[in-house]
């Protein structure tokens, strides 16, 4: 559609413009332009080109970094994304009682990170934890594997943790654009006898096309830049380390501004508390960071 | 073939809605039940003691003594940090909002030349860890002798929301029939009228929907509050809390009474804000 004058959309895209070029786009420029630099975050700059990518791309766990971070995209799609359409699905199927569910399905969303870590490591703990007391008690002992500190297990086991999160998440997406059917749509089909089942995969998935796609990218995007629940887990002491380190985000170390902040983060980081290892790490900020 | 399964499936819906019903609510409470019983764990591990909560992790209180809350309030300093963070989400998601509506509805409805490079940043927004530009970030705005101030975490937060705002929004509209639009113009309404009288209302389920996250990211927000804020008093709850975890470390059940503290209210908050996306297209287009 045209506008009916010709500075309007620019004069109404101008406020989220600007605001985010001054918050966002600046820095991310000025930062590209560190990465050509040698630099500590006190010392005089010098440029050294493409050294510091040349070292990066050397080093071979951040190699594994990359690689396990597409696998854990790969499974996020599924656990998160794919969870979350069925779960808004079976939310829209009948009517309107499902308050309920829409806030259930929504609450891990809402959780401190803190209380996921510890409730996870009482799920996933080799010795006392749940499923391995089930697998033992149904006489599987050798199938109880150290869920976090195996390298074949780990990065699933995070993976079903941020598919718990997030799929609440992307379920209120959905559900929201399932709302925006118009209804009659929905009766005519009925009428014609179409199932739920064909309701829902011939007539809702399709008209909310735009809103899978943005889910889709929103999944892809919050796994790339994703601190939160791979960082508490990965780092517990039993944990392997480098062969699930795969949280790029996570990587480099910040010149921060303030000394004393880094001399707590450190601190922060050495101590090791009781079990089960209970950290405040760093959000990944609003997501979009906007994710919580 | 395909009639004939359809057939079944109606003598079947006709047969027996009830006991489909309760096949139906049955799946759902189990499947709600798996996420959020950790909430319930958390509530009920702030009643019990240290050794309660590591030898039966899963039992139920043996007490509902309400003093623990009461002291991790106040131990916690957490009215400051609560003020704090409202303050600070409120003016921030009040900016997403506004300004991501604004945007979405200008790139969603109209054409015009630079729309495509004004959008691109916006996805870059979505691309790029907050991490990756956070050092220049922060000198950028000390350049502005913003840090320390709450303007350090509102216009960053700002800025990070309206990615995702901005890009559910015009999701969200480029859903919503062309057909409405176009009635509205031959009605005479011009573009800011539009914006009012037609595209407000039928949001109201997309911003009520951005406005849930963004309430969510900016209360939660950690790494800006702790890197940019250094004055106790301009403290909000995630820091605060780390305070907390750091003097309290093994004091569980004072550190799940804090968490619970200031997870409540967020669900609060969700359940009001829920009832807004209810609102569907049919109710909308009425007015």
């Amino acid at each position: 559609m045209k506008a009916d004058r010709r500075w309007t959309p620019y004069l109404l895209v101008a406020p989220a413009f600007l605001l985010f070029a001054f918050v966002v786009l600046i820095p991310a420029v000025l930062n590209t332009a560190l990465s050509v630099m040698d630099w500590s975050g006190t010392n005089q700059m010098t440029f050294v080109g493409l050294d510091n990518f040349f070292r990066a791309f050397r080093d071979d766990i951040y190699l594994m970094a990359y690689r396990n971070t597409f696998v854990y995209i790969g499974l996020t799609l599924i656990l998160e994304v794919l969870a979350g359409l069925i779960l808004a699905g079976l939310v829209t199927m009948r009517g309107r009682r499902t308050a309920f569910y829409r806030i259930a399905f929504f609450v891990p969303v809402m959780l401190p990170m803190v209380v996921i870590a510890v409730l996870w490591a009482f799920v996933y703990s080799d010795d006392i934890g749940l499923i391995n007391s089930g697998l033992r008690a149904i006489g599987l002992d050798e199938w109880a594997p150290v869920w976090l500190g195996d390298p074949s297990t780990a990065l699933i086991a995070v993976s079903v943790v941020s598919g718990w999160i997030y799929a609440g998440f992307y379920m209120a997406i959905f559900y929201a654009a399932l709302q925006r059917i118009p209804t009659h749509i929905v009766e005519a089909a009925t009428l014609d006898g179409a199932s739920q089942w064909r309701i829902f995969f011939s007539i809702r998935v399709p008209m909310i096309r735009p809103i899978i796609e943005i889910a889709v990218l929103l999944c892809v995007t919050g796994a790339f830049q994703r601190l939160r629940p791979v960082l508490r887990h990965d780092q517990r002491r039993s944990g392997p380390r480098d062969r699930d380190h795969h949280d790029l985000s996570g990587r480099g170390r910040l010149p921060l501004p303030q000394p004393g902040l880094r001399r707590r983060a450190r601190n922060h980081h050495d101590r090791r508390g009781a079990r089960p290892r209970l950290r405040l790490h760093p959000d990944p900020g609003p997501r979009g960071g906007s994710r919580p | 073939m395909s009639t004939e399964r359809t057939r079944t499936e109606r003598t079947r819906r006709r047969l027996a809605p009830r006991t489909a019903a309760v096949i139906y609510h049955v799946v759902m409470v189990t499947a709600s039940l798996f996420f959020v019983v950790p909430l319930i764990w958390m509530v009920a591990s702030s009643f019990k003691t240290k050794r309660e909560i590591f030898e039966s992790p899963f039992a139920p209180p043996t007490s509902l003594d309400l003093t623990v809350w009461t002291s991790a309030w106040e131990r916690g300093d957490l009215g400051v940090y609560a003020l704090n963070s409202v303050l600070t989400t409120v003016v921030s998601v009040a900016g997403i909002l506004v300004f991501g509506l604004l945007a979405a509805y200008a790139f969603s409805r109209f054409r015009f030349r630079l729309s495509r490079w004004l959008l691109l940043p916006f996805v870059l927004g979505l691309l790029l860890p907050v991490q990756s530009y956070i050092t220049a970030q922060s000198r950028w705005l000390d350049a502005f002798y913003l840090l320390d101030t709450r303007w350090a975490l509102i216009l960053p937060y700002i800025g990070l929301g309206l990615s995702l705002a901005v890009f559910l929004l015009k999701g969200y509209l480029d859903t919503l029939p062309r057909e409405l639009f176009e009635a509205a113009r031959i009605d005479g309404a011009g573009d800011f009228r539009m914006l009012v009288q037609l595209v407000l209302p039928l949001m109201r389920p997309g911003l009520a929907t951005v406005a849930t996250f963004s309430i969510l990211s900016c209360w939660n927000e950690f790494l800006l509050a702790m890197l940019y804020i250094q004055d106790e008093d301009l403290r909000t709850i995630p820091i605060g809390l780390l305070a907390f975890t750091g003097k309290y470390s093994t004091d569980y059940p004072t550190l799940f009474a804090a968490l619970s503290i200031i997870t409540i209210p967020m669900i609060g908050i969700y359940v009001i804000f829920h009832r807004q996306v209810i609102s569907g297209i049919t109710e909308g287009s009425v007015h």
